[in-house]
């Protein structure tokens, strides 16, 4: 069996992956992309710890994780409405133009 | 878990189903019946229902005191994803009670068409920063964190019509989902470490341990979801922008309700299931925990937010930097890691919201007369609205810690608590710092008293007429703020009592 | 039944407020009648209490107190300690203050906020009264700034007068320095005793010595921060002479009677907690009040406008009771602080007047041969001069003696000689005062037609002139020895020994004190009695003209310490904020808040990126300190 840690530096590198991806990324869906990433990868720990739990028959992890995908998935309906609006009076959703709140 | 029947669950959960079915009734009305009548109308029909909720949810949550299971103090059931105690149901009256003042705020404006979504949106808020109070289960923090942020950011950007709500909205959304990825990403480290996700669990699993690396960048990251929800440095950098660009009244909501509920949960999991990994915040004393960690964050926050306050010309943007300035304070509460300090954060935080719902109640106003909410806008309000300008003077020093006003005895309070923390004063020096950084936010505070007061109206002089509910519901608050500056027992006593016996369970 | 009375005294004049601002605000006459029947009814019940206290034997009456906040170790109570101290206090705080309820009447007759005036008398009266008659340190903190707030109110009634404005804005903040000492020491001694009630912290004292001792000069030197700011001390002072713009009877008032005083009177309450042996708190707080003393005095002697020099006197004035209190001499400082109360509200009634005559006009090189306009107000001015200059048999002389006395008694040689010298120059400037503005010839138009105040002014002016001149054999001394010093054997014997206790007592002290007046009294009638314009300055040359500006201690001040707190220096901070962006951004760094407050605002760019990043460095840093570290 592969070892827990080989999961945990996969998740590690995930997140790391997403990070880079949300500080970078000039457009606001990519930004949003990275984001995911970021949550996946925890979701991954989450898997991985249950799985070498001694008790994995208490579903805690496995539970976690569904909650966290369906509370993924309203994140990105809410920040896909966010990006639109901006659209709608930038006619961009580059990031780096939408700064007129400052200071 | 076994031997509690579904309509015991419901009876528990009763405030929380209250408020959510008066979010639908709210959202069916407005859709169903009154799309045709004039807008005024609506909001005043649209709050009389989710008034009529919260108010409902109120009376059960006092009048079932104390809690049907009479045994113990409190109840915990299915993991922690459900408690409930004396305590938790006067935090949770305190956050109704300011999603009323939220509400009634709201109703003089006119950003939105959308009314019946308004409302709901802000009730879904309020159920989800109720649910979060009375989570003591990391799956439960984490959902309950989500549905309050998720609302709140579609409130700031409610103001479809203005570019800078949009704007304040992404990226109070997208500064929040990061915070969010790395909570929980630090909550997956500390499940993989505790093996579970129930607060009185890890803290049995986690006081004995060594406190390694592993633990302490869980703690870390786990304090950065926090942290953004606060406003404390260097988390804050969305507060800001999301208060000037967002419709006042959300503003409001985010600086007072959902402030309440992120500390009260904060200091929860800080002090119940990360006991033992305090470590040592005493002045070049640092050894690693959490109370580094916060002791530092709260240093940042006095220092930066009380500072780039002086400078702001825009009163939501100053009350910004001051949230961020007054989370600092709040957080010595949380670094005295005792009851007193509980004690000390609630009455503080609470009183707080309350005076910067007053505060952002009169920028409301003299946002929506005047056209914007610069500084200078406030100029001669003493004598367009003598009464309101006294209402802000209320809530500018109570902010400011003048007493005999609430601000005052919350950070009296607080500091004592902080002093008392500890072997031998170690938190002496961020106290000192406090006090030093309240002093010169008066600077800023006064600044605007002084437009208030001593600077005549530029062009237009003439009185502003306020509406007579608006004008009862910021006498109302600032009445508050005085009288729980003159007797901080009535709301800090039953804390006090509430606390000692939450402990006792 | 005495300490329900006491509660009455507390509650009159805050009712008074309540009743004109809900009531009666657009009538001025009935709301300024309310303000003086409050203030005259709290004195007559204050009078009543102290006959009563007087007969009994005790110390104190017995304390009343209501609980008002009672959280595990925390205990606070609203409670009033009724004391010899405190009962003293109390009558000068509602005597004097009824004297100038009722000049008020007159003097400000015709301004158009007469009735916000009397309220804010009257609440300023309920929050010096909550100081004097608090029992815990919390309760006294409250109404400590309560009187800040009213004060400020005060100072800036005219606030339509942008000077005005900004003197009630620095007195405000200048306090808030001191207050930020006077919490801390607060919570210090809080810590360190557990209590913060006056009686069981002067209990607990004794077992928790061990405990109290080594943060006891610190403790003590936060303290008497309070004291700096509220008493006008060095470096604290600049606010009081500015605090002049507000109208006369409030500088007599607050400004001289009453609310200065609060810093003396708060050290003599907590004297127990400064005297402790290994604290070196007394030592610097003497020094600091002398220091006050000198700098004023010699401030006052080169100013013009006859409110400030007024101002800088009762500076200098404090400085002396400060000085006192460090030189473990309480009692000699309570002493000082009360008859200074009668002769200095007299003396600033009495300029009020003479502004009044002149038709505002302050200055006084447009003075001149007042005496004969305006008898009563010369004879009682005179009056008032002679007690503050400290001239045998009038009060001043006496409270000065023993203030002389107790530095003799101490051994402190050098302030002594510094208290002599300020006694010289006390008399100098006084008398300069006196010869301008009512000897010699009518100076301007207005002199020529000035005319006597109505009977509303004057009659306080009479009253204090008696009080003026009995208030060193009434027994005031040893009212407060009955309270420092319990055991001392009383020495006031017969009026004709205590007439002339001072020269049996320490000769030294009262003989040269007598000596300093003789010398300054000289010199000012030599360069002064005839004189049409100043001739002082050719002779000091540079000294006169640092003199002149105050020692430029507002120019340092505005300059360096609280630049931020300036509207001008805003338009400075911003002309090297802009140097600062232009190149030198590190710099910078050292820069005042201001500065610092802009920087920071750099961070805030707009954009998101630029936030994420600052969070992601905002995590590394926080984990760096905890980890790596």
């Amino acid at each position: 069996m592969v070892p827990l840690y080989y999961y945990l530096i996969f998740s590690a590198l995930l997140f790391s992956v997403g990070l880079a991806g949300a500080l970078t990324r000039r457009n606001a869906i990519l930004v949003l992309i990275g984001i995911e990433l970021m949550l996946n990868a925890a979701n991954l720990n989450f898997i991985a710890f249950w799985r070498y739990s001694p008790d994995p028959e208490a579903l805690t992890g496995m539970m976690f994780v569904i909650f966290s995908i369906a509370v993924a998935a309203a994140e990105a309906a809410v920040g896909l409405a966010l990006i639109i609006a901006i659209y709608r009076h930038y006619r961009t959703v580059d990031l780096t133009k939408v700064d007129s709140l400052k200071g | 878990m076994s031997g509690i029947s579904y309509s015991e669950i419901l009876k528990l959960v009763a405030p929380e189903m209250l408020v959510s079915l008066a979010a639908l009734a709210v959202l069916a009305i407005d859709l169903l019946v009154m799309r045709e009548a004039p807008q005024r109308y609506r909001f005043w029909t649209g709050a009389a229902f989710a008034g009529l909720g919260c108010g409902l949810a109120i009376a059960w949550l006092l009048a079932m005191n104390p809690p049907p299971h009479s045994m113990s103090a409190g109840l915990s059931l299915l993991q922690g994803t459900y408690a409930d105690d004396v305590l938790v149901r006067l935090v949770k009256v305190a956050l109704l009670v300011m999603t009323l003042f939220t509400l009634a705020i709201s109703m003089e404006s006119n950003f939105t068409d959308h009314i019946g979504e308004y409302l709901a949106l802000i009730l879904l808020a309020t159920v989800g920063m109720m649910f979060l109070v009375s989570s003591e289960n990391l799956l439960m923090v984490f959902i309950s964190l989500e549905l309050t942020s998720l609302s709140l950011y579609i409130l700031t950007a409610f103001n479809k019509r203005n570019v800078e709500s949009a704007e304040a909205a992404l990226k109070y959304f997208l500064f929040g989902g990061m915070s969010a990825a790395f909570t929980l990403f630090g909550l997956s480290l500390v499940y993989g470490l505790a093996g579970s996700i129930q607060f009185s669990e890890i803290y049995s699993k986690l006081h004995a341990a060594k406190i390694d690396t592993l633990l302490l960048a869980a703690i870390v990251m786990t304090v950065i979801g926090f942290g953004f929800k606060i406003a404390a440095v260097p988390f804050h950098l969305w507060a800001p922008d999301a208060y000037q660009g967002a419709p006042t009244p959300s503003a409001a909501f985010i600086a007072s309700g959902s402030k309440v509920a992120s500390f009260f949960i904060f200091a929860k999991l800080m002090m119940q299931a990360f006991a033992g990994a305090e470590g040592n915040g005493a002045w070049r004393h640092f050894t690693p925990g959490w109370l580094p960690v916060v002791a530092t964050v709260a240093a940042c926050s006095m220092l930066l937010g009380n500072l780039a306050a002086i400078v702001q010309g825009n009163v939501k943007r100053l009350l910004a930097y001051s949230a961020i300035a007054h989370a600092g304070y709040a957080l010595l509460g949380l670094l005295s890691n005792s009851q007193q300090g509980m004690s000390s954060l609630i009455y503080y935080i609470v009183t707080y919201g309350l005076t910067v719902l007053g505060a952002f109640g009169v920028v409301a106003i003299v946002e929506e007369r005047t056209g914007d909410a610069s500084i200078s806008s406030f100029a001669g309000l003493g004598r367009r609205q003598p009464l309101l300008g006294l209402c802000m003077m209320v809530f500018m020093l109570s902010l400011a810690g003048i007493p005999p006003l609430a601000g005052f005895f919350g950070k009296f309070y607080l500091f004592t608590a902080a002093i008392g923390a500890g072997k031998d004063m170690g938190m002496l020096w961020l106290v000192i710092f406090a006090i030093a950084m309240s002093a010169v936010s008066l600077y800023y505070y006064l600044q605007v008293l002084k437009q208030i007061y001593v600077v005549p109206a530029v062009e237009d002089s003439r009185p502003i007429v306020v509406p007579v509910s608006s004008r009862i519901i910021l006498s109302l608050l600032a009445l508050v703020v005085v009288v729980l500056g003159c007797a901080p027992e009535l709301l800090l006593g039953r804390l006090i009592t509430a606390i000692k016996l939450a402990s006792h369970q | 039944m005495f300490e329900n009375l006491a509660w009455l005294i507390l509650f009159l004049p805050l009712l008074s407020v309540a009743a004109i601002t809900l009531f009666t605000r657009s009538k001025p006459r009935a709301s300024a009648q309310i303000s003086i029947f409050a203030v005259i009814a709290a004195f007559v019940l204050s009078l009543i209490v102290f006959v009563f206290f007087r007969g009994s034997e005790t110390n104190s009456l017995p304390q009343a107190s209501v609980p008002w906040l009672w959280v595990g170790d925390f205990k606070a109570d609203i409670g009033l300690r009724l004391d010899a101290l405190s009962l003293g206090m109390m009558l000068i705080v509602t005597g004097v203050g009824s004297l100038i309820h009722i000049y008020s009447w007159g003097y400000m007759k015709d301004d158009p906020g007469f009735a916000r005036y009397f309220a804010s008398l009257s609440l300023f009266t309920f929050s010096m009264l909550g100081i004097v008659m608090a029992d815990n340190f919390l309760m006294m903190f409250i109404f400590w700034e309560l009187v800040g707030i009213s004060s400020y109110l005060l100072i800036g009634f005219w606030y339509e007068k942008a000077s005005a404005a900004d003197a009630c804005k620095k007195a405000f903040l200048t306090n808030r320095i001191g207050d930020f000492g006077f919490l801390l020491g607060i919570l210090m001694v809080w810590a360190v005793l557990g209590s913060l009630n006056f009686q069981d912290l002067e209990i607990r004292l004794v077992p928790h010595m061990k405990d109290y001792a080594p943060v006891a000069t610190a403790a003590g030197l936060l303290i008497f921060c309070g004291a700096m700011g509220k008493s006008a001390q060095f470096p604290l002072h600049v606010w009081l002479p500015d605090a002049m713009e507000g109208p006369t009877p409030v500088s007599a008032l607050i400004h001289a009677a009453t609310m200065v005083a609060a810093g003396v009177y708060m050290l003599c309450r907590v004297f127990f907690l400064l005297n402790v042996p290994g604290s070196h708190a007394l030592e610097v707080i003497a020094w600091i009040g002398g220091f006050t003393a000198l700098l004023a005095a010699l401030i006052a002697v080169q100013q013009n406008d006859i409110k400030r020099i007024l101002a800088y006197s009762t500076l200098s004035q404090l400085g002396y009771m400060v000085m006192s209190v460090g030189m473990s001499g309480p009692t000699a400082a309570m002493y000082h602080l009360t008859t200074h109360a009668f002769f200095k509200a007299l003396l600033f009634l009495g300029a009020g007047s003479v502004i009044y005559a002149m038709h505002h006009e302050q200055n006084i090189w447009r003075m001149g041969a007042l005496k004969k306009k305006a008898p009563a107000t010369y004879w009682t001015f005179m009056v008032g001069t002679l007690a503050l200059s400290g001239v045998w048999p009038l009060s001043g002389f006496y409270s000065k003696d023993s203030i002389l006395a107790q530095a003799l008694e101490t051994n402190h040689i050098a302030l002594f000689v510094l208290g002599v010298f300020v006694a010289l120059l006390t008399t100098f400037y006084m008398f300069r005062l006196v010869f301008v503005v009512f000897f010699g010839g009518a100076r301007s138009e207005a002199a020529d037609h000035a005319h006597e105040s109505p009977d509303v002014m004057t009659w306080p002016l009479r009253i204090l002139a008696v009080m003026s001149i009995i208030g060193g054999v009434m027994g005031i001394e040893g009212l407060y020895t009955k309270q420092f010093a319990p055991n001392a054997e009383g020495h006031a014997a017969g009026f004709g020994q205590q007439l002339l206790a001072p020269f049996s007592h320490s000769p030294l002290a009262a003989y040269l004190g007598l000596f300093a007046v003789i010398m300054g009294l000289g010199a000012a009638y030599a360069l002064y009695s005839r004189s049409l314009f100043d001739p002082l300055p050719e002779k000091l040359g540079w000294l006169s003209r640092a003199m002149r500006n105050r020692f430029y201690f507002d120019e340092l001040y505005e300059r360096v310490i609280i630049p931020f707190t300036q509207e001008a220096l805003a338009k400075f901070a911003n002309a090297i904020d802009r140097w600062i962006i232009s190149g030198f951004m590190v710099r910078g760094a050292s820069g005042t808040t201001d500065l610092v407050g802009r920087a920071l605002r750099l961070l805030q760019t707009g954009s998101l990126q630029t936030y994420a990043f600052l969070l992601v460095a905002g995590v590394a840093l926080v984990l760096y300190l905890v980890l790596l570290r």
